[in-house]
């Protein structure tokens, strides 16, 4: 969300903006870009046992022009750097990233000295709004980070946290 | 059969040697050792045997001609040192002239197999590592074009005659060579 | 990019297949020169997830590499798992007990049925069909449940070692794959009826995108690719490895060299992998599942081995080079993807766009595997 150049508007009306934040926060439309390992979870996520559709966000389109989440899944090479930011450049405001797996959150498993092709971590290129670590992570766990994501976008957070029994 | 009119052939090449290898200790059964200037003729015996094309790829021998002198240095001294503990006579002087170094190579390694006869063949060929050079073999095999811009991309090889030498694997611009064993990021 | 500028004239255009397309395949990027509706020329570009595997396999011990292996082709990661480890014990000369070698083969081969189930989803939901890929992934889930008790993960598995593996099966994981065998053979029945006699899909994969047998060897295309095509080539009969030869099962190959061959080549493999788990589980040996003294240093002896084996793609082999020391001099992976998209740019020329898509579809990419 760091590349809001949005003005506020002049008269501003708090029960809209909540409505509207309510809106967003429940059709999540992702973009699908799934680069390795990490976009089979994204992709089990949205299939039939864990359902991402129940949190409104299983439109998983295309082009980025109609998104407002790029979940980064999978690691980023240095040849993909231009893409992956021409792709964030193209996504219409108001906006986020999350990054999904430590490919995407810092580089993963492929960080060693000396290494010449990979970027260490989507924060690198830009700002995101939720880290969720695994490699790859759990569905459940990507659907936790889309409910910390409506959390951060509503303030409040409408699903129970879950308890281990 | 196929493979022994196929090692027939080899041999008639020259600079060609051929070595029959056990296929479960190594995983490959035939190893042929090739000069540069006769790749494109073993290749097209190859072909002709109906073998399908299955890695090409480059090996970085720096540092292999240092550590060889060294050991046949080692040996010498320690004879020399037997012999002049064995006998009372005046230790000859070894004869280590210290011969030039020798440049170190670069391998270039060609896998082929069979779909129906139970034969992998190895292809090995060595080349100078200041200007490894050698011909391309897309013409023969298609599929090879691909391999042997991953191995230019790692290498640093150049193969001549290759209808399209770019980067393969490494972004468009690059110049270096990560594979080779002094490359510093 | 100049056999494009060569063959340029005003009619024509250059369209970008681009790196990011619907997520089933990966980053691969393919530039096409266009005549309308027709490709006159693709290309296609490679990189995008370059991420060093044979340079890590050089900086790391032979046994710090393992869990590089499974993040290759993370659809049939276990086979990525074996080949190393079979290279590995072969140069360095050490025993496996034979339950190690069953559970290896049984879990193969589950991982083999899920690798073709996403392949079956990902390929149908290509051409427009999105209700398969639910069932499939339902399906997988169940494989993904049993592999998960036994190994700790659901994608990334690294459950060999050197000398075994790393935990025992127990009756549960027994039990659970036999309900499985039961079920998978149901739905089998249900993706013929409604899936591959389905008129949209015949129409659509009958007689599109032949690969002649000499292309198919001109290229080096191995696994489904080849098999459609008419050639009878399965590493696991070709060149037997581990506990292979003990099973009955079939290498289905068919002559027709076009999409809809190649489809029910990986339809019938999943069948026969069943086939092979099942006698698997009837013949499980007792017996420790890794060495008593499984080794943590490996030190192969001086010099080159060539490993192979049978990925759901195609012929994996790896060639490693040894220096004596615990650090690898030299590893190579030899993909099969690779060789079965080079052949994509000849298979294509004057096909429609989405017959084209159908096309690479059949070829069932993985692009991390491709990149390495």
């Amino acid at each position: 969300m760091g590349t809001q150049d949005i003005q506020p508007p002049i008269v501003q009306f708090a029960q809209l903006d909540k409505l509207l934040a309510l809106g967003r926060a429940n059709s999540l439309w992702p973009m699908t870009f799934g680069i390795a390992c990490c976009a089979i979870e994204m992709m089990a996520t949205g299939a039939a046992r864990f359902d991402l559709a129940r949190f409104g966000a299983e439109v998983f389109r295309p082009s980025p022009r109609h998104c407002d989440v790029m979940i980064v899944c999978g690691t980023i090479s240095n040849k993909l750097k231009p893409v992956i930011q021409t792709l964030y450049d193209q996504m219409p405001e108001p906006k986020w990233v999350i990054a999904m797996g430590n490919c995407a959150i810092s580089g993963g498993p492929f960080v060693f000295e000396g290494q010449y092709g990979i970027v260490e971590g989507a924060d690198k290129l830009f700002p995101v709004d939720v880290y969720i670590p695994g490699c790859p992570p759990r569905p459940e766990a990507l659907i936790e980070g889309i409910i910390e994501l409506e959390q951060k976008l509503t303030n409040w957070r409408r699903w129970p946290v879950v308890e281990v029994e | 059969m196929q493979t022994d009119n196929l090692k027939h052939n080899l041999t008639l090449i020259q600079g060609v040697t051929l070595q029959d290898i056990a296929y479960s200790t190594k995983g490959y059964s035939l190893d042929v050792q090739a000069k540069a200037e006769s790749v494109l003729q073993v290749v097209q015996e190859i072909d002709k045997a109906g073998f399908f094309i299955e890695a090409i790829t480059g090996v970085d021998w720096l540092g292999e001609k240092a550590a060889l002198k060294k050991e046949a240095d080692d040996k010498a001294k320690a004879a020399a040192a037997a012999e002049a503990a064995e006998g009372e006579q005046q230790p000859s002087l070894p004869a280590n002239e210290s011969p030039v170094l020798q440049e170190d190579e670069m391998e270039i390694v060609y896998d082929f197999n069979h779909y129906t006869s139970f034969c992998r063949l190895t292809v090995r060929v060595r080349v100078p590592r200041s200007n490894p050079r050698l011909p391309t073999i897309s013409s023969i095999y298609p599929g090879a074009d691909w391999h042997e811009r991953e191995t230019h991309d790692f290498f640093g090889i150049k193969f001549i005659g290759h209808p399209n030498l770019i980067p393969l694997l490494l972004p468009e611009d690059s110049d270096f060579h990560p594979l080779l064993k002094d490359f510093k990021a | 990019m100049s056999a494009f500028l060569e063959r340029q004239t005003d009619e024509t255009f250059v369209l970008n297949l681009g790196p990011q397309h619907p997520a089933t395949h990966g980053v691969l990027r393919v530039k096409l020169l266009m005549d309308g509706e027709y490709i006159l020329a693709a290309e296609p570009v490679l990189g995008y997830i370059h991420r060093m595997h044979e340079k890590m396999g050089e900086n790391r011990t032979w046994i710090q590499y393992l869990p590089n292996t499974p993040r290759l082709d993370y659809l049939h990661a276990l086979a990525y798992n074996q080949i190393y480890v079979n290279a590995v014990e072969r140069a360095a000369g050490i025993e496996v007990p034979e339950r190690a070698e069953y559970i290896r083969v049984i879990t193969v081969e589950l991982n083999r049925v899920s690798s073709h189930l996403v392949w079956f989803g990902a390929f149908v939901m290509d051409l427009g069909g999105f209700t398969p890929l639910l069932y499939a992934f339902d399906d997988r889930e169940h494989i993904l449940d049993l592999l998960e008790e036994l190994t700790g993960s659901r994608l990334t598995y690294c459950y060999f070692r050197f000398g075994g593996v790393s935990c025992d099966i127990d009756d549960n994981f027994i039990t659970g794959t036999k309900i499985f065998i039961k079920r998978m053979r149901e739905r089998l029945k249900m993706y013929r009826a409604l899936v591959t006699g389905n008129i949209i899909l015949i129409k659509r994969i009958k007689d599109n995108g032949p690969i002649s047998e000499e292309m198919c060897r001109k290229y080096g295309a191995t696994g489904p690719v080849a098999r459609g095509s008419n050639i009878n080539f399965d590493v696991r009969k070709h060149e037997p490895y581990s506990v292979y030869p003990e099973f009955d099962f079939d290498v289905p190959v068919y002559s027709e060299c076009d999409s809809m061959a190649r489809y029910m080549v990986r339809m019938d493999e999943i069948e026969q992998s069943l086939r092979i788990i099942e006698q698997a589980l009837e013949k499980l040996p007792d017996g420790p599942f890794l060495l008593p003294k499984a080794p943590k240093v490996v030190k192969p002896p001086k010099g080159d081995y060539y490993q192979a084996v049978e990925a759901a793609r195609g012929s994996l082999g790896m060639r490693i080079v040894s220096d004596g020391t615990n650090n690898c001099y030299r590893l190579k992976w030899r993909s099969p993807t690779f060789s079965n998209l080079s052949l994509f740019g000849e298979a294509c020329q004057g096909m429609l766009l989405p017959d084209a898509l159908a096309l690479m579809g059949s070829l069932d990419l993985v692009i991390p595997e491709i990149d390495r």
